[in-house]
């Protein structure tokens, strides 16, 4: 398979992980599997694959821009960081969704934060935040009513 | 002793053997989690080798790491699994606790260095390219002398046991299994390292080899001897086992891994002799 057959496949994973996620019924448990461990594991088990295998021949390390530069030069290199991405993204999708469920936040109003958090990682943790923030803030001034 | 259990007990694996519904001592679930980062470091290279087409010696340059964490992954599995039939006292015995330190210091160096070296496309034993990698390949030969040695000790430890879950048959099996993997691995690892590798001839250039296993079909190769010896720790206790369901006198057990020890014996002669396990 080319890379770009790789990332191809890795794309399609990970965006069906973020539909279970953002779309699918919360109380089929084994549904919420999925995009809790199932896709990142398998998106974890090719990061590693790609890393072990192309690190070294990349000749770049993590000590400078330029050393990143020449990690990323290296195209199984540039897969695996995407790779990281959209491993790491989802899992924190699902750590926000669990909060936010927790506090009540409905479905309609978690899926910004987690389509914030699937396009541009860091945005949607915080916009993921304040929705859990906002939440608890309205159940206060519910509760003190 | 349940103090030290509470405080290593979330290393524990799996303590479906342990005794009683009470939770195994940390040398038992050390063995247990050495078992998963073996499969975990089986997993990362066969992973690798799917995406990877630099080959060394004429197979994947991740053949080796697999081989290697496929091996300590069974290695420990047996460990873990005779550890966690021994009794409380044995479990937290100082031999034990010292034995599985040792293990663990030891195979975490092995198979680190072994992936690492695949990583970076070159060979990890017998690589004289640098100092540090004559070091390290020296170093290698350490530890593989510390893990056989002291799976022997654990077999010791295990026969002397006397409160631990072993049917007779599988006791005198443990024991013996261990000490004879210990002492012909041994045997076996340090003829290869003095003869520089394990072929003991020069193959022709498009010489057939085993799949998987890559031993040599047109030379002595000492690695058949390697891996009797190495897995006399499965074939013990196993053996032991199936004496026990069957009724059958210990004498049988210790007759039956004799001729083990002989069959290895013979392949390792056969190999010296110069002559291939299987001609290709």
């Amino acid at each position: 398979m080319s890379w770009e057959g790789l990332y191809s496949l890795l794309n399609l994973s990970a965006v069906f992980g973020w539909l279970l996620l953002i779309a699918a019924p919360r109380h089929w448990r084994l549904l919420g599997l999925v995009p809790r461990y199932v896709v990142p594991g398998a998106i974890a088990v090719v990061y590693s694959g790609l890393m072990a295998a192309h690190y070294a021949q990349s000749g770049g390390g993590y000590g400078s821009l330029e050393a990143v530069r020449r990690l990323m030069a290296h195209d199984p290199v540039l897969l695996a960081g995407w790779a990281h991405f959209l491993a790491f993204d989802l899992v924190v999708g699902v750590l926000l969704a669990e909060r936010m469920d927790r506090v009540g936040v409905g479905r309609v109003l978690q899926a910004p934060a987690l389509i914030a958090t699937f396009l541009f990682g860091p945005i949607g943790w915080l916009l993921g935040l304040a929705t859990e923030a906002g939440a608890r803030w309205r159940g206060r001034l519910v509760a003190e009513a | 002793m349940m103090q030290i259990s509470s405080t290593f007990g979330t290393l524990s694996a799996g303590d479906a053997g342990a005794s009683a519904g009470a939770r195994p001592t940390w040398p038992v679930g050390a063995l247990g989690a050495l078992t998963a980062l073996s499969l975990a470091a089986l997993l990362i290279a066969l992973a690798a080798a799917g995406l990877d087409a630099r080959t060394l010696n004429g197979e994947s340059v991740w053949a080796k790491p697999a081989r290697f964490a496929a091996s300590f992954a069974l290695f420990f599995a047996t460990l873990a699994l005779v550890a966690a039939r021994l009794s409380p006292r044995a479990q937290a015995s100082r031999g034990l606790r010292a034995a599985v330190a040792v293990l663990a210091a030891a195979f975490l160096y092995e198979i680190g260095y072994i992936h690492v070296q695949a990583a970076r496309g070159v060979s990890s034993h017998f690589n004289f390219a640098t100092l540090a990698a004559e070091i390290h390949f020296a170093l290698m030969g350490i530890g593989a002398v510390a893990l056989m040695v002291y799976v022997g000790a654990i077999g010791v430890l295990a026969g002397r046991d006397s409160d631990a879950r072993l049917g007779p048959g599988l006791r005198r099996g443990v024991r013996l299994g261990f000490l004879w993997s210990a002492a012909l691995t041994i045997l076996a690892g340090v003829s290869i390292a003095l003869m520089g590798g394990p072929l003991t001839g020069a193959p022709p250039p498009d010489a057939a080899a085993l799949p998987l296993l890559g031993w040599s079909g047109a030379v002595g190769d000492l690695r058949p001897a390697h891996f009797l010896a190495l897995h006399a720790m499965q074939a013990g206790p196993l053996l032991g086992l199936w004496a026990d369901r069957r009724g059958w006198p210990v004498a049988r057990v210790r007759q039956a891994l004799l001729s083990y020890a002989a069959l290895t014996l013979a392949v390792y002669a056969q190999a010296l002799a110069g002559y291939p396990l299987l001609a290709l």
